[in-house]
């Protein structure tokens, strides 16, 4: 498990908790003598102090069982040190601050946020080296992260959820480590070549803008029944962010959630541009199930080129 | 005027000493005070022992008492890095430090340099614990 999620995750968290109850003046979480994440307003160094300090008692808390918190009362505040789920969080909150509701926000709050990180967590981390290199082409740099994620990643998959992968790695013996490695680098480099074909593969696109207008009906002996007319200005801004690319088709999609492609072609009569209409005929509206006046959206097929 | 002089030696005398009995008095009589609002206290239920450390005296009454220096070790050290923490974060001196493990909780404070450390069971009520200790 990645600690850097962890520390996004907590770290918003902290602050989120100091926004609704700003008689909290610090909070940080560490976990195994190391901090994790804290709030701006604590100074690294008092982390580690307290940590330190913390460490100090644990020590010695094998006659009560083993140490779960420490609450420490004095006249201008409160500290409190509780652990959840292998995770310290310290609060520090002022003697005006409701002890009950502070609790009640971090005691629930942060098992659940830490619930979360572990459920996503394993989810994402098979789509993540993908999801990191897709919108950026592809470089040297970029590669050498993904081989490291995919690294961290599959150590952290051989190791026991409850467990550091560090004390895990060690015990190992010498020929079967090797062995193991040799496995995972043949691992990471089948994963790194499919990652780079897919990346080759995807277009380098900007995403199609969404575009809402209002249907007209569009009728005429001579009037193909497949193809809407749209006004000349949004034809343009499509033609301008897609310079090389074609765009023969777009892809309208109704209030109520049908979508249908069909071609295009620029709104004739001057008198409807800049309007934000879109001429439909009625063919494309009953496959739509919408009407004249109802709002659509519109978005353009883009096509790349070969 | 020997008389004056003998008078003004003996008042000297007199005021240093007046002042060094009342506050080692004074200190004894806390001691003794906290020392008796204890004992009381050990008879309650849920109530383990307690450690009771003046800068000349303590009083140790515990169920396990071969593990004495281990309790007494643990009390120090948690007064000691809570006291640390308090004032890392500026907030003064620690009234009282509520420490919960897995099994027991121990509540510590310091009054008038009385050190004191209850050990409890998880389920006892700390907050009237302190109730009776406070002065």
């Amino acid at each position: 498990m990645s600690n850097e999620v962890y520390a996004l995750a907590l770290k918003s968290t902290l602050q989120e908790i100091q926004n609704v109850c700003p008689e909290v003046s610090n909070s940080f979480i560490f976990k195994d003598g190391k901090m994790l994440a804290k709030d701006e307003n604590t100074p690294e160094k008092t982390v580690n102090s307290t940590i330190n300090a913390f460490e100090t008692i644990t020590e010695r808390a094998e006659n009560i069982g083993g140490l779960e918190a420490i609450t420490i009362q004095s006249a201008e505040g409160k500290i409190n040190i509780a652990t959840i789920n292998d995770f310290h969080l310290t609060t520090v909150s002022s003697k005006e601050a409701d002890e009950k509701y502070v609790n009640t926000l971090t005691r629930v709050l942060i098992p659940i946020v830490i619930k979360l990180v572990e459920k996503i967590q394993p989810a994402s981390t098979d789509d993540e080296a993908l999801t990191t290199v897709e919108p950026e082409p592809v470089e040297d740099d970029i590669t050498e992260e993904v081989v490291d994620e995919i690294t961290d990643e599959t150590e952290d998959s051989n190791d026991e959820p409850t467990e550091e992968p560090e004390e895990e790695t060690a015990p190992s013996e010498p020929d079967e480590e090797l062995e193991q490695i040799e496995q995972e680098q043949t691992k990471l480099d089948e994963e790194l070549e499919q990652t780079e074909t897919e990346v080759n593969d995807e277009p380098l696109l900007p995403e199609p803008p969404v575009t809402q207008l209002i249907v007209e009906n569009l009728g005429g002996l001579l009037v193909p029944s497949d193809t809407v007319r749209i006004d000349q200005e949004v034809i343009a801004q499509w033609n301008e962010l897609y310079s090389d690319n074609k765009i023969s088709e777009v892809e309208v999609e109704a209030l109520n959630g049908k979508t249908t492609r069909c071609k295009f072609k620029q709104i004739k009569k001057s008198k409807d541009a800049g309007k934000g209409i879109i001429k439909m005929p009625e063919k494309i509206q009953l496959t739509l199930e919408t009407a004249s006046g109802e709002l659509v959206t519109v978005k353009p097929v883009v096509e790349e080129q070969k | 005027m020997v008389k004056k002089t003998s008078q003004q030696e003996n008042a000297t005398t007199v005021i240093v000493d007046e002042d060094e009995l009342s506050d080692t008095s004074e200190e004894d009589q806390t001691y003794t005070d906290l020392s008796n609002k204890l004992a009381e206290i050990r008879k309650d239920k849920g109530v383990l022992g307690y450690i009771l450390r003046s800068t000349t005296s303590a009083t140790i009454d515990l169920e396990e008492p071969e593990k004495i220096v281990e309790y007494a070790l643990f009390s120090s050290q948690a007064l000691d890095s809570s006291q640390e923490i308090s004032e890392l974060f500026e907030l003064g001196d620690a009234d009282s430090i509520l420490i919960e493990g897995k099994e027991n909780n121990v509540l510590c404070m310091t009054i008038d340099g009385n050190k004191i450390s209850i050990f409890m069971e998880k389920d006892a009520n700390h907050a009237d614990i302190l109730k009776k200790v406070s002065p």
